[in-house]
């Protein structure tokens, strides 16, 4: 006899409200369904009533973690239909603030992945990494979570000592080398919880159209800063990690990679920053009438905005935002089919959910 | 002599067309013409590309809809036009592709939600994005008709 367990929308286990109703024989689930829209807020509509400074302001509040992500991915977009190209100064600024994004986004769902694994003080210790990260964001931007960096034609603030953020970073990287990335791979607790469980197949993967870690934890080894590089990415050396288990320990390890990557990206940005502009300097700008569409790798994978504009019009015609949560979540169902239901948490978090992305 | 043909060659030679691609914007366009949304989506089946998104827009006057999907084909963002009149007692529709490509499932459900647009040979599930019971609801028309109302 299968039996029906609603979890959510407010659950200990969940950050914010979504739900996942759980078909269950015995212990093993045999079924799911989602639903999301607990939060809809409608922010496409409302982008059609902001005019082009405010329209960055709103979009930056789509998502808590990769706020930065969302105002970079709108202003490429915008760029395309101004004609403006910012400084190379502006587009290495941009790269470290999303690197930074990624590196805060990576700790803390390392953080909360511990402790849904019962891993409590490991929960901490990835917590203090990621102040660590906020600080040095905070210290380039004066915020810890809306960070209002981008702008039509480049940034709002520039790195003035890169030298120091420079030693952050590498107190960073020999933080995570060192305890994080160490603990998750190696922990009998980490493994025990995590190996073999919310299997999400190559094929499935495939055909779910999944993004970022999550499809590289499946093998399929995309990322947009390697397969169609913006800000200053084309002139950064990185590996994308790439795993092909597909398990909950395969998003783990890639997740924990990246981390390293990034360390290896920041470094190589702050040390080649090129001197000059932050922004295009008084250049006026019209928008032309037409679409532009930008993409940019975020945190949690690829995010893409479509931008329409009217000639002559302050506000945009229509900003249609695909967020990577949205494309990732639905395969949730085929992660936890032949799961035991004390392991659903784990995996339905193991794709580092955004719903705050997913009910923009 | 073999012609080895590039991606976008390879679509156009699978869909039939001679229609010539189009960048702007950040994404290589071609008009479908007289393909439909279905063989389109077979095509790029076929090719391993990926589905991205479908941005829906709204045309002024009531002229209906503007439907553009895209997929991504090594790194490159292709985008495909659909225009679907809104004047059929139905209201628009569009075949469904949601059997030939299954990461169409929410965003077709998130557009038939929000601008009423039919997506047939498919069913919707309940709700995905809002309160209440009835699908296939033209948000935009039903809230300036709420604001008049006020």
């Amino acid at each position: 006899m299968s039996y029906k367990i609603p979890m959510g929308p407010y659950h200990p286990a969940l950050e914010e409200p979504y739900k996942l109703d759980l078909i269950c024989e015995g212990e093993t689930v045999i079924d799911a369904k989602l639903h999301i829209g607990f939060n809809f807020r409608g922010i496409e509509h409302l982008a059609e009533t902001r005019n082009y400074i405010q329209v960055i302001a709103l979009m930056e509040r789509v998502c808590g973690i990769c706020s930065n992500i969302h105002t970079l991915t709108l202003c490429q977009a915008m760029e395309g239909l101004t004609g403006l190209t910012p400084p190379p100064r502006a587009l290495y600024i941009r790269t470290i603030m999303a690197e930074l994004e990624r590196l805060h986004s990576h700790v803390l769902w390392a953080g909360i992945a511990a402790k849904l694994m019962g891993f409590k003080t490991m929960f901490m210790t990835c917590f203090e990494l990621r102040e660590k990260v906020m600080d040095v964001l905070q210290a380039i931007s004066g915020n810890r979570v809306n960070y209002s960096m981008n702008r039509i034609g480049g940034v709002n603030r520039d790195i003035t000592d890169p030298q120091s953020i420079l030693k952050m970073v590498e107190a960073l990287e020999l933080e995570m080398a060192r305890t994080v990335i160490p603990i998750f791979t190696t922990s009998r607790t980490a493994r025990s919880r995590c190996a073999g469980i919310g299997v999400l197949t190559n094929l499935k993967a495939i055909s779910c159209g999944v993004v970022g870690p999550v499809a590289r934890a499946s093998g399929v080894g995309q990322d947009l800063r390697r397969a169609a590089p913006y800000a200053a990415y084309s002139e950064m050396q990185f590996d994308v990690p790439v795993q092909p288990a597909g398990d909950v320990t395969a998003r783990l390890l890639v997740r924990a990679l990246e981390i390293m990557e990034s360390c290896k990206i920041l470094r190589q940005a702050l040390a080649k920053l090129p001197p000059g502009e932050i922004h295009t300097e008084g250049e006026k700008f019209a928008f032309i009438t037409g679409t532009a569409t930008s993409r940019v790798e975020a945190p949690r994978g690829e995010v893409m905005y479509s931008v329409s504009w009217r000639e002559g019009s302050r506000n945009p015609a229509r900003v249609h935002v695909r967020t990577p949560t949205f494309a990732v979540m639905p395969a949730i169902r085929w992660m936890v089919i032949g799961a035991r239901l004390a392991d659903t948490p784990l995996i339905q978090a193991s794709i580092d959910p955004c719903y705050s992305c997913t009910d923009r | 002599m073999t012609l080895t043909l590039t991606p976008l060659e390879a679509i156009s030679e699978r869909l039939g067309t001679t229609e010539p691609w189009i960048e702007k914007g950040g994404v290589h366009w071609l008009a479908p013409g007289s393909v439909t949304v279905r063989k389109l989506a077979a095509a790029m089946n076929r090719l391993q590309a990926r589905f991205v998104t479908i941005t829906a827009y709204q045309l002024p006057k009531a002229e209906g809809f503007r439907l553009e999907y895209h997929w991504d084909l090594e790194g490159q963002l292709l985008g495909f036009t659909f225009l679907l009149a809104a004047n059929s007692p139905a209201g628009a529709k569009i075949e469904s592709i949601y059997d030939l490509c299954e990461a169409v499932d929410w965003i077709e459900r998130e557009i038939h939600e929000g601008f009423a647009i039919n997506f047939t040979g498919r069913a919707y599930e309940p709700l995905l994005l809002r309160e209440g019971d009835t699908p296939g609801v033209n948000l935009r028309d039903a809230v300036a008709a709420n604001k008049e109302k006020k």
